[in-house]
């Protein structure tokens, strides 16, 4: 299998959560942009691990850490979007700021 | 009313700690020094220092005496006549304050504690001419004296660096012992002294503050601008008289200074309308002629007027206050008529003009012929003086004798005979016009007693007392005279009532110039000083919209910038490489 | 092009498709569903490419716990005047320079990889069992693997402690 398909749907899957995370009003939706690029990656990491197929099998590894991350960040992320809402009301990006 | 009388008694004990220190004194012709901390007259500390020594010499005595004496007296006097006075405490205290600032200056030898004694009492001087505040014409009269005073203190300013810089000591008896080995400067530092008394002591051509300071209580002008510190101005000049003695110009200059002012200010004194007023412009015209007892060479004169001066022109004031106090008013106009309802003033105020206008038993005669004397002397040319000029100024001091007993006699006249024609606000004199209360009458005995007392004792110079005596009658019966035969006494030229229009440079011209300099600054400020701090705070809020755009508080935003930023950091590295 | 490529591609597609409907739904738990495609779709593309393991970890993970708490997120921040229409404007007014900013991503990764990786083929020689992904992770990444529970908790502390602090007010 050529190692151009993974990469290519990994930079495909970059742009449209840059994309989510730019343009979503709602917060949780900006974190969904994030996981998505953060998947992009993991999409990287694999492709290469089988790609350079070593012993240790560095990039799987890695991808279990990002994941494991990845549920950590939006965790995390999701309670500070509920205090958040539980102070202004609201989710809005643009409201929040005003 | 004790609380009243406890300034009084501070007064009282200044009074008598003066009294100790002076009264010892006045016999002897030796000075004394009176040595406060370790310094001495000579060996003194490096300079600038501000010793506290005291000198004390028989001139001296006298002037500290007639200071605190008539000070004490207005004390009592001001308990009745200003007493409930709301803010009766500061004036009291300010009183304190400034016998306090004139002891310093008459009897310290330092120069810098002089100047601090000076400028105090201008100080003070300028609060109590303006204690009524609410009046307009009392701040407009306080501002002008301080402002004019404000002149002399420079001169006195720059004589005191002068002759510091010139001696090498700012100690009166250490420059005066150092002038006796080698004069130097003697224009110049007279010249400056001159400025500062010009000023001060209210002469040509900075004499106008002192008839716009009557709006102030008359004790205060009794005090002040009559006995002690307009006459300060006086003993400053006696006292630096050695400085510059030799200087033809300083004598000359001040002879004709002291000759303008004594004949102008007696011819303003005649055609007043206002007899506080009228004792003010006559007390210009007796400072003038203190001035010119010093100009001719003999100070000791000068400071035996100002003495006698002090005492009988304090005693008009006091008077004067007596009358106000029962009419109400200080023109002419409202009085007349008063000899038989307020005896004491009229007996007392009578030995003040019969001072004033220099008749035979009164100290005022005495002191007046010593200056005469003194000036008769100078006509010989060998006293610093051009003969000319001697003879010119006592011709204008015995023209100015004339005249001074004719106004003296006019405002004897207008302010206690005649049916009190026009009197008061309600056409005769009301029956509330009557003697006024003993702690204002009784000052004025004292000082009555005191004007004869003075003479005990002055030389008594048989041509010129005689000459003098004979004019000084001669004005007063011409007055006397006219009056019986039915004259208002009212003879006033328009340039005289007007006062020359000399007024005119102080009230229009330097206002004029100073308001149009001020609007120039005010202009440069506006458009050329103004536009830094305006560029800068233009340059400022730019920066900071634009910094602004940035702070948009929106997280997005912020992110969009990052990615950007890493988009074009990664082709820059693309290109670049 | 050989049927696994043709397997593959078919889930690009898929994925690609579904995580760019995600992204720009109007309807927000549409939005997180369409989100659930797209990861099935890139698990299936690690099978695909070996790594079976991480496909199931990434099943259990994301869609069966992210993606839930993502839901549950959005129900509890549901505000009033989007229940009714759900037509409101769900992109902001920089929706356009993102756009921009997301092509120029994509190309510029993608042509980076071509450039890179152009003629690069997966042979498949490892495969990320659970036996050897295990083998490995308890063997030569053991102690990155504690540090990451650590930090596990840590994330768990701070969750709890930012959803409490509201609360207690």
């Amino acid at each position: 299998m050529s190692l151009l398909y993974p990469l290519l749907l990994s930079s495909a899957l970059f742009g449209i959560g840059l994309y989510g995370v730019l343009a979503r009003r709602n917060a949780v939706l900006m974190l969904l942009g994030v996981e998505l690029m953060l998947n992009a990656v993991n999409l990287n990491l694999v492709a290469f691990d089988a790609w350079f197929a070593d012993r240790m099998h560095t990039g799987q590894v890695l991808t279990l850490f990002t994941i494991a991350l990845a549920a950590a960040e939006i965790g995390l992320g999701l309670a500070i979007v509920l205090a958040l809402f539980r102070a202004v009301r609201t989710v809005d990006v643009d409201e929040v700021g005003r | 009313m004790i609380r009243r009388w406890g300034y009084v008694g501070i007064t009282a004990v200044l009074a008598v700690v003066v009294a100790i220190w002076a009264v010892p004194e006045l016999g002897r012709d030796t000075v004394t020094f009176v040595t406060i901390g370790q310094t001495g007259p000579d060996g003194g500390p490096p300079l600038p220092s501000l010793s506290p020594d005291l000198l004390i010499y028989p001139g001296t005595a006298q002037i500290l005496l007639l200071a605190v004496g008539v000070g004490l007296l207005v004390q009592i006097y001001s308990t009745a006549y200003l007493g409930h006075h709301p803010r009766y405490r500061s004036y009291a205290l300010v009183i304190v304050l400034f016998l306090i600032a004139m002891i310093a200056v008459v009897g310290t030898t330092n120069l810098w504690v002089l100047l601090v004694g000076w400028e105090v009492m201008g100080l003070c001087s300028y609060l109590l001419i303006g204690h009524e505040w609410e009046s307009p014409v009392a701040r407009a009269g306080a501002a002008k004296a301080f402002l004019v005073t404000r002149i002399a203190d420079l001169g006195l300013v720059m004589a005191i660096i002068v002759i510091g810089e010139t001696y090498g000591t700012y100690d009166i008896v250490g420059a005066q012992v150092a002038q006796s080995e080698q004069p130097r400067h003697a224009t110049l530092i007279g010249l400056l002294v001159l400025v500062a008394v010009v000023g001060k002591s209210a002469q040509f051509p900075l004499h106008t503050w002192l008839p716009d300071a009557m709006p102030g209580p008359t004790p205060i002008t009794a005090l002040i601008h009559a006995a002690t510190m307009v006459a300060a101005g006086v003993y400053l000049a006696a006292r630096l008289f050695q400085l510059y003695a030799d200087s033809q110009v300083v004598l000359t200059a001040m002879a004709v200074v002291a000759a303008i002012t004594m004949l102008m200010g007696a011819l303003f004194a005649w055609v007043q309308t206002d007899l506080k007023r009228a004792l003010a412009w006559s007390t210009v015209s007796q400072l003038a002629l203190m001035l010119a007892a010093v100009a001719v060479g003999d100070p000791e004169a000068g400071t035996d007027h100002l003495l006698a001066h002090g005492v009988f022109k304090a005693l008009l004031f006091l008077g004067c206050g007596c009358v106000m106090l029962a009419v109400g008013s200080s023109a002419l106009s409202s009085m007349g008529g008063l000899r038989r309802r307020m005896p004491v003033t009229f007996w007392t105020m009578t030995a003040g003009f019969a001072a004033l206008a220099g008749l035979v038993p009164t100290a005022g005669f005495f002191t007046k012929d010593s200056v005469l004397h003194a000036i008769e002397r100078a006509t010989d040319g060998d006293r610093g003086l051009a003969a000319g000029t001697a003879w010119v100024l006592l011709v204008v001091a015995l023209v100015t004798t004339f005249v001074t007993a004719a106004y003296a006699t006019r405002l004897w006249v207008l302010t206690f005979f005649g049916a009190g024609h026009g009197a008061g606000p309600h056409g005769t004199l009301g029956q509330d016009v009557r003697e006024a209360p003993l702690a204002m009458a009784g000052p004025l005995v004292v000082l009555a007693v005191a004007t004869f007392a003075l003479s005990v004792g002055q030389p008594l110079h048989l041509g010129t007392g005689l000459l003098s005596t004979v004019i000084a009658v001669a004005g007063v019966a011409a007055v006397l005279v006219a009056a019986r035969r039915g004259s208002t006494l009212a003879w006033a030229p328009r340039p005289l009532a007007a006062e020359l229009w000399l007024d005119r440079p102080f009230s229009r011209w330097i206002l004029a110039l100073g308001t149009g300099a001020s609007r120039v600054v005010v202009e440069l400020d506006r458009e050329v000083v103004d536009v830094y701090p305006r560029g800068g705070e233009s340059l400022a809020a730019t920066i900071s919209r634009g910094l602004g755009l940035a702070q948009s508080r929106n997280v997005q935003r912020y992110a969009t910038v990052l990615a950007v930023g890493v988009v074009m950091l990664v082709v820059i590295g693309v290109v670049v490489s | 092009m050989n049927a696994t490529e043709v397997v593959f591609v078919v889930l690009s597609v898929l994925a690609a498709g579904s995580a760019l409907l995600a992204m720009t739904s109007r309807q927000l738990v549409h939005a997180a569903l369409w989100l659930v495609v797209t990861l099935g779709a890139v698990a299936g593309c690690f099978v695909l490419m070996t790594a079976e393991f991480i496909a199931w970890v990434q099943v259990l993970v994301y869609v069966g716990a992210v993606v839930v708490l993502v839901i549950f997120a959005l129900m509890l921040t549901r505000q009033g005047r989007e229940q009714g229409s759900g037509t409101t404007a769900e992109v902001t007014g920089n929706r356009w320079i993102a756009a921009v900013l997301g092509v120029v991503a994509a190309v510029g990764l993608g042509a980076t990889t071509i450039a890179g990786f152009g003629g690069e083929r997966i042979e498949g020689r490892r495969i990320g069992t659970a036996a050897s992904i295990g083998d490995a992770l308890f063997t030569d990444w053991v102690l990155p693997f504690e540090i990451l529970s650590g930090v596990l908790l840590a994330a768990l502390v701070g969750a709890i402690v930012l959803s409490r602090s509201g609360s207690d007010r």
